[in-house]
């Protein structure tokens, strides 16, 4: 290989890597300066190595992250059980609606997000006829209430991050070899032991990126528990948003912006491993052994 | 190229970004400036001058009737001024916190006039994030400004502030569903169990809640701020109250999601709902006015000062009074109210008599600030 060729790999990330620095190294190092800083608005914040922001930021806060924790779980999971059997339909099943039906996963995309969220108070406003119907059949308490719950932000949360479930297994999904589920039915294997000795291995490179790609966003949201979350549903994401915002306590909200990020890629350092890094990589023949 | 190739490239570039942040986190050490502690640049006064161009005016919602026909369409028309009235603040810590970093770096984000309450005007002047306003430039002011108004505690000399509108804060009330609440001690009962929302201000909740209790949040010690917060922060635990809100506790009220909210007196016009009614506690309320505001940076100060002058006009007054339903800081709206037999002439809530509002208290910052206000943010981020 010509010492040329050996470089094009590196002008090719280029691009990527200049965007990183520009808006993710250098405002993570600022991020970083801020965390260190110690005093108060009116006296000015100045750099004096105060490490204390760090376990300071935690105190108080870790009810809020064990909220997050289970709230972006239970989204995720609940992604993974819709966004399966929707992007197999999609891929196999859909014939010549397998564009328009693509079409409408993403159509909610041309909504911003913030008003699709709002669009569920109004939806899901206690006197409206959701409401009504769950009362009715007794899935909630006659008096009960939708919004303002834990459900609500769950739901609001499984509803913004579905599409990024949908689409990387839907592409896992579409370039399948149909020959090896054949192979596996012509040895004498059930339609589920096919399914889950070979169609799932093969599909799990997808899993691992739409349960990524749902997990993080939803981990950090805080718009859904602002909007459709009572007093009791605040997530890590609104601690912040007050920390900077209502209280300005700008190196503390650093701080545990810091270790939230330490803390989610601690999570996906060990999902990645559990479930291989062959399979992140995208490399099927190491997802499926 | 195979994935282990990529992986390594992408484990060289992150070694390489961690090495950069580190070295100049070190840089950082030696050298770094400060973040906050206030502009430290000299206090200007606002330019007049005639009115031209565009102008950035950022208020809260159903502060001004902004359509076709309304003030600012009327002040477009007389001036040639193009306005750009945006209804970005819900909250004035919030909206404060938005703007602080620019506001530090002597910048505005384009908008001329803010509307903020009487400690947060305060609160931006002593920052330096204020320009100085002369009383030259707006003759119509000081000519009908109310003399009750004209020289408040945190601005004797109106240095810096133009009130823009008054009001109260007290319980909203939808009379079909909890006609008999009539204090704030009513919203803690188990019977409205999350039916109620409360304002996310400290100076509104936890003040009526202590009025409640019998406590003047004037002279309340720190110690009994957080009293009340624990109660409000019990009482949400509990799940007698369903959110804390800005303005959207009209939305609450309007879907009928609540029976009863803690809310300002003027916002009738932000609720769709026939039932709804403000009413002042037994207890008494919080009064608090709140000013327009020229601040640092900001582009075209004339058309600014000529706003501040414009709204000062009774017959432009009382027409943001016909349809804000607050309390306006300008003389002679009630005659002309009166003249075109509005029923708001009468109304106690737009001109609250002594009487009416004995109880009331204004609006108050409790000792020992950071450790109220933490204690009321982790009641409010449950």
């Amino acid at each position: 290989m010509s010492p040329r060729r050996r470089s094009v790999p590196y002008w090719l990330l280029a691009p990527g890597l200049l965007w990183l620095v520009v808006f993710f190294v250098v405002p993570m190092y600022f991020m970083g300066e801020l965390a260190l800083r110690s005093g108060s608005l009116t006296s000015g914040y100045t750099f004096d190595w105060a490490w204390s922001n760090f376990p300071d930021s935690l105190s108080g806060h870790t009810e809020q992250i064990g909220r997050s924790f289970v709230y972006a779980g239970t989204a995720t999971v609940l992604s993974l059980l819709i966004a399966y059997p929707l992007a197999y339909a999609i891929a196999f099943r859909a014939g010549r609606y397998k564009l328009l039906l693509l079409f409408a996963v993403i159509a909610p995309f041309f909504t911003t997000y913030l008003i699709r969220t709002i669009a569920w108070k109004t939806i899901l406003s206690d006197s409206s006829p959701v409401v009504g119907v769950l009362q009715s059949l007794s899935l909630i308490p006659s008096d009960g209430r939708v919004l303002a719950t834990s459900g609500s932000v769950i739901a609001g949360l499984t509803y913004n991050f579905l599409p990024f479930m949908i689409l990387p297994l839907y592409a896992n999904l579409e370039r399948l070899d149909l020959r090896l589920i054949e192979a596996a039915k012509d040895l004498y294997s059930s339609s589920s032991q096919a399914f889950l000795r070979v169609t799932l291995p093969l599909t799990m490179p997808g899993i691992v990126a739409g349960v990524l790609l749902t997990f993080i966003p939803a981990f950090g949201d805080y718009v859904n528990a602002q909007i459709l979350g009572g007093t009791q549903q605040a997530m890590i994401g609104n601690v912040i948003q007050s920390l900077y915002l209502n209280q300005r306590d700008y190196p503390e909200a650093a701080a545990l912006s810091f270790l939230m990020m330490g803390l989610i890629l601690a999570i996906v350092m060990v999902y990645i491993r559990f479930a291989g890094t062959g399979a992140f990589m995208g490399d099927e023949e190491e997802a499926g052994a | 190229m195979s994935g282990e190739r990529l992986g390594r490239l992408a484990l060289q570039a992150i070694a390489v970004m961690i090495a950069t942040v580190t070295v100049a986190l070190g840089l950082a050490a030696c050298g770094g400036g400060t973040v906050g502690g206030g502009n430290s640049d000299e206090v200007t006064t606002a330019k007049g001058g005639p009115a031209s161009g565009k102008l950035t005016i950022s208020n809260w919602p159903g502060y001004i009737d902004p359509g076709k026909e309304g003030t600012v369409a009327e002040f477009e028309e007389k001036t040639g001024v193009k306005v750009d009235y945006i209804e970005d603040i819900n909250s004035n810590d919030g909206f404060f916190g938005k703007l602080q970093p620019q506001l530090e770096q002597g910048e505005s984000g384009g908008r001329s006039i803010f509307v903020v309450a009487d400690y947060m005007a305060k609160q931006m002047y002593d920052l330096g994030y204020l320009q100085e306003i002369d009383h030259a430039d707006l003759p119509t002011v000081f000519k009908n400004l109310l003399p009750s108004l004209q020289s408040p505690a945190f601005d004797p000399e109106r240095k810096f502030s133009v009130p823009w509108q008054g009001g109260m804060t007290g319980i909203w009330v939808d009379t079909s569903k909890a006609p008999e609440i009539h204090s704030v001690n009513d919203l803690f009962d188990p019977k409205y169990k999350g039916k109620v929302t409360m304002l996310d201000e400290l100076r509104e909740t936890p003040a009526l809640v202590m009025l409640a209790e019998g406590v003047d949040p004037a002279k309340a010690s720190a110690d009994q701020w957080i009293h009340a917060i624990d109660k409000i922060g019990n009482a949400a635990e509990s799940g007698q109250i369903r959110r804390f809100t800005g303005n959207e506790y009209t939305e609450d009220l309007t879907a009928g999601n609540i029976v009863a909210a803690i809310g300002w007196s003027g916002d009738a016009s932000l609720i769709e709902n026939p039932n709804a009614e403000w009413r002042m506690p037994t207890e008494g309320c919080t009064r608090w006015s709140e000013n327009m505001v020229i601040p640092v940076g900001a582009p075209n100060t004339a058309a600014a000062l000529a706003w501040m002058d414009f709204v000062y006009r009774p017959e432009v007054a009382v027409d943001i009074t016909e349809y804000v339903e607050y309390i306006s800081p300008v003389q002679g709206v009630k005659q002309l109210l009166e003249k075109r037999g509005s029923d708001l002439a009468k109304s106690p809530i737009v001109f609250p008599s002594e009487e009416f509002t004995r109880n009331c208290t204004g609006q108050n910052t409790p000792p020992e600030l950071e450790r109220v206000n933490e204690a009321w943010q982790d009641v409010l981020t449950g």
